[in-house]
């Protein structure tokens, strides 16, 4: 019997030159309506955002980057939402190629998961990312910063802390958001807005939060998010396929606010 | 005839075992498969390493469950222009066939399947415009099966 390696090979190979196109039927709104979203698979990763925003525009990404600093903070929620940012600033560093800023993250997201107590978890991972950036192996990087976010996300649901899960994912989207949408708002014109309107995203993601936890949706920083999420899906559902300047500018606002919000020390709270 | 169709093996062999090189390097992937572990997602990790020739990166996140024949798996996923995605499926059932189809946000069929055979099945398309699609696993033939799709992008 071919070992799956070999049937892989020979897939490849004879089905690939074929072309075969999908002879598959139309599906039905009520199909589409019920497809299943699940986090880890339809929420694309911030690696994938910034390699079709490269692929469009070629920013200068070094320019891009925060200098690295977590909040001194001991608000749970924030710390999550952090996180989600800085796993996007990691994919935005190996953009950059600059495997100082990759480790530089890499670190912080170990001083904040310690916080959340499940650093202990990714301190291999940690490791890792330190010897791929000094290799500048930008493939492999890739791959374990998105290990790195899944295995953060695995810790706190299992010790129940489904919602910083949540926190975490929206950081993330916000702060991939951030950067692209100032990009756009500085006139580079070169990037299509098209990129931007995710409103099945935005929708999902408004919704995980808006289901939190009451102490959790308390927090001025989680309202602060609900209220930017709204703007955001709101002007995401009534575009088609693009945004005008002014629906730009608005969510290039409100993602930094929400961004600089989660960086902010407690004293400013 | 015989001898052509043993070089084409042969040619097979060699690639597989490229793969299997590649697979266990000194400091490993997190996404690198074991070619012990017959689970789903290490099959379905298994397929998409094939396409990393192709400069593809595997994505963490996946769908696993079980497969049947009368309930197709049907799941959202928002893609971006530019970018190529390849979507690979597997299960433990070496009868069964499974089947894994793209579609566009308005339900019209999209990309192209590297179907067709076995308990594994591919589907890849290069995206010109954003938003949403779907992905619809189908099993063939076979009554169920424990199954796992990955994707992989570039």
């Amino acid at each position: 019997m071919l070992s799956k390696n070999l049937r892989t090979a020979a897939l490849l190979l004879i089905a690939a030159p074929l072309g075969l196109h999908a002879t598959a039927e139309r599906l039905t709104s009520e199909q589409m309506r019920d497809a299943s979203f699940l986090d880890t698979v339809s929420i694309p990763t911030p690696g994938e955002f910034f390699l079709a925003v490269d692929k469009q525009c070629q920013p200068n990404w070094s320019k891009l980057l925060r200098p690295s600093a977590p909040a001194s903070t001991s608000d749970r929620e924030r710390i999550a939402l952090q996180l989600g940012m800085l796993a996007a600033d990691g994919f935005m560093a190996i953009e950059a190629q600059d495997g100082q800023s990759v480790k530089n993250t890499a670190r912080d997201t170990l001083l904040l998961a310690k916080k959340l107590n499940v650093s202990q978890q990714i301190v291999a991972r940690s490791q890792s990312i330190s010897d791929f950036a000094d290799a500048g192996n930008w493939s492999r990087l890739r791959e374990e910063l998105d290990a790195m976010q899944n295995d953060i996300r695995l810790c706190l649901l299992e010790q129940k802390d489904s919602a910083l899960v949540v926190l975490a994912m929206a950081g993330s989207w916000v702060r991939q958001l951030d950067m692209a949408s100032n990009l756009l708002a500085a006139n580079d014109s070169s990037v299509s807005t098209a990129l931007l309107v995710q409103p099945e995203i935005a929708s999902r993601i408004l919704s995980r939060v808006e289901n939190l936890p009451e102490n959790s949706k308390n927090r001025p920083i989680v309202k602060q998010l609900s209220e930017g999420l709204q703007t955001t899906s709101a002007l995401m559902s009534q575009s088609n396929s693009s945004l005008s300047a002014s629906a730009v500018q608005s969510i290039a606002s409100t993602m930094s606010a929400i961004t600089a919000a989660a960086a902010e020390v407690d004293s400013k709270k | 005839m015989k001898r052509r169709a043993l070089l084409f093996a042969l040619s097979l062999v060699a690639m597989a075992h490229a793969q299997e090189d590649k697979a266990t390097p000194a400091n490993s992937s997190p996404l690198a498969w074991n070619s012990h572990d017959k689970s789903p997602r290490s099959l379905a990790l298994e397929l998409a390493a094939g396409n990393e020739g192709e400069g593809y990166q595997v994505h963490d996140g996946f769908w696993s469950g079980t497969l049947t024949k009368a309930e197709p798996i049907l799941l959202e996923v928002h893609l971006f222009a530019g970018n190529d995605y390849r979507f690979s499926a597997a299960n433990v059932d070496a009868l069964s066939q499974l089947r894994l189809s793209i579609f566009d946000a308005w339900g019209y069929p999209a990309g192209q399947e590297y179907s067709g055979d076995f308990s594994c099945s591919t589907a890849g398309i290069s995206v010109i415009r954003s938003g949403r699609y779907f992905i619809r696993l189908v099993m063939t033939e076979g009554d169920k099966a424990d199954t796992c799709m990955v994707y992989s992008y570039k």
